[in-house]
């Protein structure tokens, strides 16, 4: 028989030597540890990932051609005989001649930069737009914010293409390259703004906004020094993922004659040129496909990569 | 060994259990060598901060582990069998029907799609407890059996006891038992009845009981229970169980969508859940914790009674010591993954011999019955403060609440909603005056006002006799440098991106004093006055502790040398221990600087350690108002009195031989 206060079997008074389980102190801090911001953090997890190693190489060389295409060929692009037209590659010329007979490999080349130039461009464009407008939407809520947020909903409804297709239109006798950008901005910014819309209203409502104001801060203070750069990340990470998609559309529009213009050198005119040829000489389209689709995924691949470091809860384990 | 005959044997046997989880920084060891014993029927209780493995010994055993924890060693036997090593599938038939769970957080683990009878539901569905077919065979089971047999099976009520009382039953039931008891039952069993059979929780066993007990006859009962009492359908068992959990208005309220549920309600209808198999282990992670005092209380009231009339045994995992002790005989704390000190609660909280135990026991606010030691030297303070010829300071009012209301407007609703009604106080200079109530009571609504980032309905907040609400942007900046925060919740109130350099820097910014350099030095001082080492400044909120975010807002709210400091609920996401330590550290600093506290907080136990004066609020309301030994040794309204009730533990008598 067991008394009431004798304890059953297995849970008699047992204390651990402190030896084995020594006392910390309270609270202590580790001050060996290295610092981390979620930069920091981001840059480590960055440095460690093949996918953005890889993209990031690509899109080094990629700027390097774009910037210094005569060290990759002496040949001049817009150099084309007729004479030449369809011609094999032979020394000198790798990828062959065009119809128009200008040299295939050295038109990829300078081609590069037309379409780096178009994508990055119009991605600054728009994180700078759109997450203004969707900061500012998000920030004072409100008639400001429904006011912003049907303007964002009227482009969202316009189709991207046709809209670059109807504005292109107005604008043919333009000669500049910056009428494409502006008008893939005009239309690519309402991602940009819904996005940081929702981080911008997810900002507002963390405590450190109101422990500034206690401090003394102002509302525009608050704005652009707490919630601005807390709310950053998600519209950089859309950001990089869609400036692949704007290199993309502007050889879309120029392969559709709406692109750039006559004597500029891109990817998509070219594409658009060799189609009449595609089944007698598909290696014409070939090529320009090739850089295209190599450009469009680095960056793609770069967008991904980002987002996992950022974002590390959409890493799928 | 016939003396052991009656010694139980245990039902939940944990030894040497190790659990490890598989990190990018290698492998943890998240809990090492734990043993212990559950026995049927008790209540143990496990007790450690965040991270000391007390949930996850418990989930090791429920199998439940998350992410990449795994078992690397030791066993777990559930009546004797060896579970460590059940496959997923294997763990699934046992769960529900032999260990229940009740989880943390009520809010999260609702779905809130469906209603709550359909989740009850699934959960007897998943546990094979079909009761039509229960029902049937009982039904069979019965018509077979004479009424001899049934005599003989008078104590071996297994099938009597599963048979539930089914509502479309209860009327005739209640009738002819009325009917039989005439002239020979009391009309307060007859009403007892009416109470307590409640369909789908009342077996047939149980009504007989009852019958019998009131003085009707055995044969005349057992002939009414067995007419009466044939099992009842899906619907009834959901109420029953819901109002075994302690819900009101259970048939109705299993109707509804845990939207339309309060935070304990919820936890009613997860306890529901987590009993509906009637499994002979409940495990309860820290299954009140998100909740006020007093509905903590009444829900573990409510379980205890619940679960020693099953027969369940509950394994209790808490933060709170004084909790711990309050509803557990046995005891288990843990530290870092080890198992520090174990044994019968009481003997554990009075005779602590591990010094981890022992910091607990101390710092344990509902156990502590005094005010910090540091009043003493705040005394001396103003005695010097008075001698140095600043008698105007001592005691006199530095911020005044006069008839503070403040209304919101409720979606849906017409009439405004009163958070704050009619509230009054003063707070003299270099005091502490804390403002306690539950969950809506309104007191960080007066916390929000006091501090102008919320503007009241009526009613005026003075600060050195100035309405604060007609200050002008000059004067409001001048206010704001005099009235500083510290919120609650210690990962939201530093930003992120800010090193904790430009955090604490920041309110000297704003308020453009001195350059960069002195910044610096001031940053310095601040962080040696909050006893972080200066090594952080580089560092960024991410890295700290809960208590060492609180710690840098502490030093942030000092920058500008406030004379006022409003904490609202600073210390409430806090561990035990740390807590405590930042609880010392406040009050040092009101010590060496005559700082006054407007202290917002739920837990009457803190109250205790801290304020000179309490507040309390209900509904908006203030209900009573006084120094702090008035409240604790001589409270006046029942509220207040309910809530002293509730601090765990707070009537177990400590002998600390430390």
């Amino acid at each position: 028989m067991t008394s009431p206060n004798t304890p059953l079997p297995g849970q008699e008074r047992y204390v651990a030597p402190v030896e084995e389980t020594p006392l910390h102190a309270v609270d202590a801090i580790d001050e060996n540890a290295p610092a981390t911001s979620m930069w920091a953090d981001a840059w480590r997890t960055l440095r460690k990932n093949p996918l953005f190693i890889i993209s990031a190489l690509v899109i080094l060389f990629i700027a390097f051609v774009a910037l210094f295409p005569r060290i990759f060929t002496s040949v001049d692009p817009n150099y084309c005989t007729l004479d030449y037209s369809r011609n094999l590659p032979s020394a000198g010329h790798p990828f062959g001649y065009d119809m128009q007979g200008c040299d295939i490999y050295s038109r990829v080349i300078y081609g590069t930069r037309t379409s780096l130039t178009v994508g990055i461009a119009t991605t600054l464009l728009v994180i700078i737009f759109g997450g203004l407008i969707g900061a500012i939407a998000g920030y004072f809520g409100g008639w400001v914010d429904a006011l912003l947020s049907r303007l964002v909903d009227i482009f969202y409804a316009v189709p991207l293409l046709l809209g670059a297709i109807v504005v292109l239109q107005m604008f043919r006798t333009s000669t500049s390259i910056w009428k494409i950008v502006l008008v893939m901005a005009m239309f690519g910014w309402v991602s940009i703004a819904r996005i940081a819309r929702s981080s911008v209203l997810e900002a507002k409502n963390l405590e450190f906004n109101t422990a500034s104001t206690a401090l003394g801060s102002t509302p525009a203070r608050n704005l652009f020094r707490h919630i601005i750069p807390n709310a950053l990340a998600p519209v950089l990470v859309v950001g990089t993922t869609s400036l692949a998609s704007y290199i993309v559309l502007e050889a879309t529009l120029s392969f559709l004659g709406l692109g750039m213009p006559s004597g500029t050198v891109s990817w998509g005119g070219d594409i658009s040129s060799a189609q009449t040829m595609l089944r007698t000489q598909p290696m014409i389209l070939f090529y320009p496909s090739v850089a295209l689709a190599i450009t469009a995924l680095a960056f793609i691949m770069l967008g991904d990569a980002v987002r996992d470091a950022l974002d590390p809860k959409s890493r799928t384990e | 060994m016939t003396e052991n005959t009656n010694i139980p044997a245990p039902l939940l046997e944990v030894k040497d259990l190790q659990v490890e989880f598989n990190t990018s920084a290698g492998n943890v060891k998240a809990v090492r060598d734990a043993t212990f014993n559950v026995y049927p029927g008790q209540w143990v209780a496990i007790v450690g901060e965040s991270g000391s493995g007390k949930s996850t010994s418990a989930m090791a055993a429920l199998g439940l582990l998350p992410g990449t924890g795994h078992i690397t060693g030791g066993s777990i036997k559930l009546e004797g069998e060896e579970i460590s090593h059940y496959t997923p599938k294997q763990f699934e038939a046992i769960r529900g029907l032999k260990m229940g769970l009740v989880p943390q957080d009520p809010m999260s683990n609702l779905n809130p799609v469906y209603r709550i009878d359909a989740q009850i539901k699934e959960s007897l569905i998943a546990n094979n407890i079909d009761i039509t077919r229960e029902q049937r065979i009982a039904l069979a089971e019965g018509l077979e059996l004479t009424a001899a047999e049934r005599a003989a099976k008078e104590n071996v009520h297994d099938a009597d006891d599963e048979l539930f009382l089914g509502s479309a039953q209860r009327e005739e039931l209640l009738a002819a038992a009325k009917e039989a008891g005439k002239e020979i039952v009391s009309e307060e069993d007859m009403k007892f009845w009416e109470e307590t059979w409640t369909p789908g929780s009342v077996t047939r066993w149980n009504v007989r009981h009852d019958m019998i007990q009131a003085g009707i006859s055995d044969p005349k009962a057992t002939e009414i229970a067995a007419k009466y009492v044939t099992g009842s359908t899906m619907a009834d068992r959901i109420a029953g169980l819901l109002d075994e959990a302690g819900l009101p208005d259970a048939a109705m309220r299993a109707r509804q969508y845990p939207h339309e549920y309060s935070g304990g309600m919820r936890q009613r209808a997860l306890i529901a859940m987590g009993l509906a198999a009637r499994p002979r282990l409940l495990i309860a992670d820290e299954p009140t914790s998100a909740l006020d005092v007093t509905v903590q209380k009444r829900i573990l009231d409510h379980l205890h009674t619940l679960t020693d009339s099953l027969g369940t045994a509950v394994l209790f995992i808490t933060h709170d010591l004084g909790l711990a002790a309050e509803r557990a005989q046995h005891i288990v704390v843990m530290y870092k993954g080890q198992i520090v000190e174990s044994g019968p609660s009481l003997d554990v909280l009075q005779h602590p011999q591990h010094p981890y135990t022992k910091r607990l026991v101390s710092a344990a606010p509902s156990l502590a019955s005094k005010r910090m030691e540091s009043t003493k030297e705040r005394a001396e303070v103003h005695t010097k403060q008075a001698e140095a010829g600043h008698p105007e300071n001592v005691n006199d009012t530095i911020i005044s609440v006069k008839n503070l209301v403040r209304e919101f407007k409720v979606p849906g609703r017409k009439e405004l909603f009163k958070a704050v009604d009619d509230v009054s106080f003063d707070v003299k200079r270099g005091t502490t005056l804390a403002i306690v109530g539950e969950s809506g009571s309104g007191k960080s609504t007066v916390a929000n006002m006091v501090l102008h980032l919320l503007d009241p309905t009526k009613g005026t907040v003075t600060y050195e006799g100035q309405d604060i609400h007609s200050f002008d942007a000059k004067q409001l900046l001048d206010f704001r440098r005099h009235v500083q925060p510290v919120f609650q919740n210690p990962y939201g109130s530093l930003d992120p991106t800010y090193t904790i350099f430009r955090s604490i820097e920041e309110p000297l910014r704003i308020h453009k004093i001195g350059d960069a350099k002195s910044r610096e030095a001031r940053v310095r001082e601040l962080l040696d006055m909050v006893e972080m080492p200066q090594s952080v400044m580089g560092r960024y909120p991410n890295e700290l502790s809960g208590g060492q975010r609180q710690r840098i807002a502490v030093a942030r709210a000092m920058a500008l040398n406030p004379d006022v400091i409003v904490a609202d609920e600073a210390v409430s996401a806090l561990d035990v221990l740390v807590q405590d330590q930042v609880l010392h550290l406040l009050n040092d600093l009101q010590a060496e600087r005559g700082l006054t506290y407007l202290f917002i907080t739920h837990d009457l136990a803190v109250v205790r350690q801290i304020a000179d004066e309490v507040v309390v609020m209900q509904h908006g309301k203030l209900v009573e108002h006084a120094t702090t030994d008035e409240v604790f040794n001589n409270p006046q309204t029942q509220y207040t009195r309910d809530l002293l009730d509730a601090i765990p533990g707070g009537k177990l008598e400590l002998g600390l031989d430390m």
